[in-house]
């Protein structure tokens, strides 16, 4: 990683769905820099391109326009293969909805990771168990998500996330299946674990209450960035 | 992703059971199937099969049945002067009611005049026959034609004497009797008091040296229209009956074959969109698309090769067994080769799934259902 580069930098990012013969915006001219150890929330109504802005900026996504730099790292012309690539080493999610592979308990999704490019074996199940205890679930390691409750699943995903130690991480609404005071833990342990190790983070939230575990907000509507 | 492949494996046991029992059955079914095709045919042909003559010359209106086909002396006098035949024996065969242990049994009794023609090549215990003795086909061994038992030919108190047996040498599936063509006539005539000299049935014949069986059977052809000369394999396998029974059980095979691929396939095709999303996920945070086919195929390769093993010890005892008095075997080459074909047809069919895997986009774990 080159120390010196921010975290991520979209540069006039546009990201155009054409369903049917007609075309949706998601994303207009998006530019957004967040530096290293920035935690910025991504704030906007239902379908304003929140998601799209992370898949993109998280290389699941190719934009039609712009440029994506992560860490320094160009993956804007990237391939298939090389975005993949990128995921796996660079990137961590908290996605919307699924998160966890149901067939795997919860220390096996965190390790799961560890199979995707070269193994680590030993410093992975140690990095997990420790991301287990951090995150208060060394005694629901071996359940099932079926067998965890809402918050611990979200949990077991920002260990999954963490897995790969990566540099920036996406969190795509982490608390909206979660009441208002679980939803605080949670934050409160996503800002800790960021800090804790010098990485960056987008926060989506429609919750204005959560923005101030970030460090900065950041609006969109339409597709459109508002500072 | 051998972790992954074996971790649902584990945690899905009911569904990997049943299609693992569902591939064992198959396969069970097919090699079993497979033995009982062979021990028909066996029983049916064993002792063409089986005999020591390279060449069988039948006459044409035999219709390739021993027992219908009649050789005129002028037919044989011009087969043993043919330049390629090293040396020709008459061989006669019978159905003739026969008592053993107190028990009738439609027989078949087999002359032959030289041993080196007609005489049976699978010999277990005992030895070839002398005059008034019998080597018996050893599948009814147990129903009064054991060695040093005696048996009667019906009526007329003909008595042969069992000195032998031999594996896989009946004839229409019942006990057979291998016998000097001498004491053949003396059966025939002990049956039949007026039958004067029977014509022998078919002569055996042996190519003389640098001359192959088919091209003395080809020879031989050339000398009459009513001349049918065959190899050994060939009479037994042109045997009336033969080819119908192997396009019956190749039609059987033929399905299974088409039912294994649509067991597996299907069965990942389905789990493969029972856990798209799961895959989805898989992919998006970084899993290669080539890894994610590669625990597929792991689980292909462990369902194809436990639903195999499972399905071959099922088989071996049954194929020690008897079914109907006909004898099964264990049928080695069958085992292999389906063993080949269930790996190809099962690995293959799940390839269809992985095509599924392949097409993932992994946006779609970020959009996908965002359920609320
Ligand atoms: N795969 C797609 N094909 C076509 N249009 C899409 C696709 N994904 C998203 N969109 C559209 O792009 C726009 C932005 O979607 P996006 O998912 O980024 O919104 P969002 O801000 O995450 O919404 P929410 O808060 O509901 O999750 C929406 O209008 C949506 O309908
Ligand atoms: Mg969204």
């Amino acid at each position: 990683m080159i120390t010196s580069s921010p975290a991520l930098e979209m540069n006039e990012v546009r990201k155009v769905y054409s369903v049917a013969e007609t075309e949706v915006v998601a994303l207009a001219d998006a530019s957004l820099t967040v530096a290293q150890d920035e935690i910025v929330a991504l704030v906007g109504p239902s379908g304003s391109g929140k998601t799209t802005l992370c898949s993109i900026a998280g290389g699941i996504l190719s934009p039609s326009e712009g440029t994506v730099t992560v860490g320094g790292e160009d993956i804007t012309g990237y391939d298939r293969r090389r975005l993949t690539r990128f995921r796996r080493e660079r990137v961590g999610f908290v996605f919307q909805s699924v998160n966890l592979v149901p067939f795997l308990n919860a220390r096996e999704n965190l390790l799961i990771v560890d199979e995707f490019g070269r193994r680590e074996r030993r410093e992975a199940k140690l990095r997990a168990d420790r991301l287990l205890e951090e995150l208060g679930l060394s005694d629901r390691a071996a359940n099932l998500p079926g067998q965890l409750s809402g918050g611990q699943r979200q949990r077991v995903a920002i260990g999954r996330a963490l897995m790969n130690q990566p540099s920036l991480v996406m969190f795509d609404e982490p608390t909206s299946s979660l009441d208002t005071e679980l939803g605080s833990q949670v934050m409160e342990l996503i800002r800790t674990e960021m800090k804790s190790r010098g990485t960056s983070a987008i926060v989506v939230t429609h919750d204005d209450r959560i923005t101030h575990f970030c460090d900065r907000t950041v609006g969109i509507v339409d597709g459109v960035l508002a500072a | 992703m051998i972790f992954l492949a074996l971790a649902e494996m584990l945690r899905a046991k009911a569904r990997f059971g049943l299609v693992i029992s569902a591939i064992a059955m198959l396969i069970f079914l097919i090699l079993f199937q497979q033995s009982l095709q062979a021990g028909l045919l066996t029983s049916f042909v064993g002792a063409i099969r089986n005999q020591s003559a390279p060449v069988l010359v039948y006459t044409v209106d035999g219709q390739r049945v021993i027992q219908g086909s009649v050789v005129t002396p002028d037919l044989e006098a011009a087969v043993r002067a043919d330049p390629a035949v090293a040396a020709a024996g008459r061989i006669g065969q019978g159905t003739f009611t026969v008592r053993a242990d107190g028990e009738r049994f439609d027989t078949s009794i087999i002359g032959f005049e030289s041993p080196a023609l007609g005489a049976p090549t699978s010999l277990l215990r005992g030895r070839l026959p002398e005059l008034g003795e019998v080597v018996a086909s050893e599948a009814s061994a147990a129903s009064g034609f054991d060695l040093g038992e005696v048996v009667t030919v019906e009526p007329g108190g003909y008595t042969l004497t069992v000195v032998g047996l031999a594996r896989d040498v009946q004839l229409n599936a019942g006990p057979t009797l291998f016998t000097p063509y001498d004491s053949y006539v003396e059966a025939v005539r002990s049956v039949n008091p007026d039958a004067g000299d029977p014509l022998p049935n078919v002569l055996g014949v042996s190519p003389v040296l640098g001359t192959s069986d088919e091209q003395l059977a080809a020879t031989l052809n050339e000398i009459s229209l009513d001349i049918d000369a065959l190899p050994r394999n060939v009479a037994a396998d042109e045997t009336p009956g033969v080819a119908q029974v192997r396009q019956s059980f190749q039609v059987i095979f033929l399905l299974y074959g088409l039912v294994i691929p649509c067991v597996t396939g299907l069965f990942f095709l389905i789990i493969t969109f029972q856990k798209s999303r799961a895959l989805t996920l898989l992919h998006a945070i970084g899993a290669s698309s080539s890894r994610l086919v590669g625990s597929l195929l792991v689980q292909a390769l462990a369902v194809v090769t436990f639903g195999f093993a499972i399905g071959v010890a099922l088989y071996t005892p049954v194929s020690s067994q008897r079914l109907g008095g006909i004898p099964l075997r264990f049928e080695t080459e069958a085992v292999i080769v389906w063993g080949v074909v269930l790996l190809v047809l099962g690995l293959g069919s799940s390839l269809v799934a992985a095509r599924r895997v392949l097409a993932i986009e992994p946006a779609s774990a970020a959009s996908g259902g965002s359920g609320r």
